[in-house]
């Protein structure tokens, strides 16, 4: 391989990464119709491409020459930029995800992540965070009382659940001394030391509920509840911009996905082979990730949608009083040196 | 570089700030807020300031936005663009006199607090670590600013007991359903607020 200049290594490295993050995100939204037809004894899309692998790109094709329409009384600026909001937090979350370690590409040395921060737990849910703007300008923006409504449950929804991620996170980061989420990897590689799951269940637990409330899926997908809402916030999009707002939705997800793998199975670390070369661990952390992924989709046909009053009382009377005792749990048993 | 765009930066969080107070549409008011924030956060980065610009985004621009929001998404707009073009004859002279004098005492309050902040203050064991290692913050927050830290926790629960008991009282009268919730989530969102510094600065 011929060696490159540093820069251009971190250019390739981040349109590699972004590259496939897109990419997941297209599939995701084939996987998520292939998932619901298995769980549902049907078929599925099996037209376009083997498998109906190229439906993806057969959607993008329909919704760029589907005509857009700007409501009535809507705030075309806000309304125009919304879906863009909504798409962007997640594409740039995934910056600090450490899918493996140092690997030569190029004839340099460099981790396989767009960019490293000592503090890239806290970046991931800050620019994460982010994305709720969208959804909550696109529903107000639209004019409309069933985006408004949507737009409405996402806000109050997302300030419910945001505390207990963090708290279960920060048990996470206690128990490793470090907010850099390589070093929290790291950390679980070593031959002697379990994974984070197995070290702190309900902070896994707890995670991954807050999961599906942040990214607005189902059981908690409040924000577009077809059944009440029609579409939620995204009632009056249409064309493109109604696809970006889906575009941002497997985005997180993904992001999500990731940051479970990295938080609590150890990254690509694999059992009993701790000398694992790149590609292994680096395969080994996808899987991960798209076991994360079917779960999303599994949950979705599966479990029925709560009532808006039960996953606020959940939130704010379950969730988030176990994150906390669990915190205080976390901080005494090392405090007793007991981890 | 970092000079130019320190300037870019800040004057974008003027131009952002000038937008909150200029902007008709309370909706513009919140989202120009957001954006003088996130230039903060910008600015804390371009320093060297990595964690306070993620507390900043993470706290302000993450959370306390989101419910300003909330709120700004439940008001009645058109009462307010009543008020917005003829101030006193939709709320009376008296009230807009007070709200004219509040704005005179607190900008001139923070005149006084910006001509009394001493340069060069900081904590050494803060400055040698470059404000970024989280354990000075820390150790700071729970020793030297702790009375402080609690104090603002103590204020945020009494607001949160104040707003509950206010809401209370509004659903014997006829509130109507989404008052009432906004009022449960500013209150529930109050509680949580210093468990989420707490938790930053953590």
């Amino acid at each position: 391989m011929p060696t490159l200049p540093l820069w251009a290594v971190w250019v390739i490295k981040a349109a590699v990464i972004y590259g496939a993050l897109l990419g997941v995100a297209a599939l995701m939204s084939l996987a998520e119709r292939k998932v619901s037809a298995w769980i549902q004894y049907r078929i599925g899309p099996n037209r376009v491409g083997p498998f109906g692998l190229l439906q993806p790109l057969a959607d993008g094709v329909k919704f760029i020459f589907k005509e857009e329409l700007i409501p009535d009384g809507a705030n075309p600026f806000l309304f125009r930029i919304a879906p863009a909001l909504a798409a962007l937090p997640a594409m740039l979350a995934i910056a600090v995800i450490p899918f493996a370690g140092e690997v030569e590409l190029f004839g340099q040395r460099t981790n396989l992540s767009v960019t490293d921060l000592p503090i890239s737990s806290l970046y991931v849910l800050a620019v994460g965070g982010l994305g709720i703007y969208g959804i909550i300008l696109g529903g107000w923006s639209s004019n409309s009382k069933y985006s408004l409504l949507g737009g409405l449950r996402a806000a109050a929804q997302m300030v419910s659940y945001e505390l207990s991620l963090i708290l279960s996170i920060l048990a996470v980061v206690a128990l490793s001394g470090s907010l850099d989420l390589r070093v929290i990897a790291d950390a679980q590689q070593a031959p002697d030391v379990l994974w984070n799951v197995a070290r702190q269940p309900l902070a896994f637990l707890l995670f991954v509920v807050c999961m599906f409330a942040e990214t607005n899926r189902h059981p908690f997908d409040f924000a577009e509840s077809e059944p009440e809402l029609v579409g939620g916030f995204h009632t009056e999009y249409s064309s493109m911009r109604f696809a970006l707002f889906f575009l941002g939705e497997y985005c997180a997800m993904t992001v999500m996905s990731c940051l479970a793998t990295v938080l609590f199975l150890g990254g690509g670390a694999i059992p009993f082979w701790p000398e694992a070369p790149w590609w292994a661990a680096l395969a080994c952390f996808l899987a991960k990730m798209s076991a994360f992924l079917f779960l999303y989709l599994w949950v979705r046909w599966t479990l029925p949608r709560f009532r808006f009053d039960q996953l606020m009382n959940l939130g704010w009377k379950v969730m988030l009083p176990l994150a906390l005792l669990n915190l205080f749990a976390t901080a005494a048993l090392i405090a007793l040196e007991v981890y | 570089m970092a000079e130019t765009l320190f300037y870019a930066l800040a004057l974008a969080a003027v131009g952002f700030s000038v937008g909150v107070i200029s902007a008709r549409s309370p909706m513009i008011s919140v989202l120009s807020l957001l954006g003088a924030f996130v230039c903060l956060a910008l600015v804390y980065l371009l320093a060297g300031f990595q964690f306070l610009a993620a507390a900043q985004v993470l706290v302000y621009a993450g959370a306390i936005m989101v419910l300003f929001l909330f709120v700004v998404m439940l008001l009645n707009l058109t009462d307010l663009a009543k008020v917005a073009e003829h101030p006193t004859r939709a709320l009376g002279l008296p009230r807009v006199a007070l709200a004219g004098a509040s704005a005179g005492v607190l900008g001139v309050l923070a005149l006084l607090a910006s001509a009394n902040v001493p340069s060069g203050s900081a904590d050494p064991a803060m400055v040698a670590q470059g404000f970024d290692g989280l354990e000075p913050i820390a150790v700071a927050l729970f020793s030297r600013y702790l009375l402080p830290f609690e104090a603002a926790s103590l204020l945020l629960l009494a607001t949160m007991v104040g707003v509950i008991v206010l809401a209370k009282r509004q659903r014997g009268a006829a509130a109507s359903g989404p008052a009432k919730e906004a009022a449960a989530v500013a209150a529930a969102s109050a509680a949580a607020e210093p468990q989420l510094e707490g938790a930053g600065a953590r």
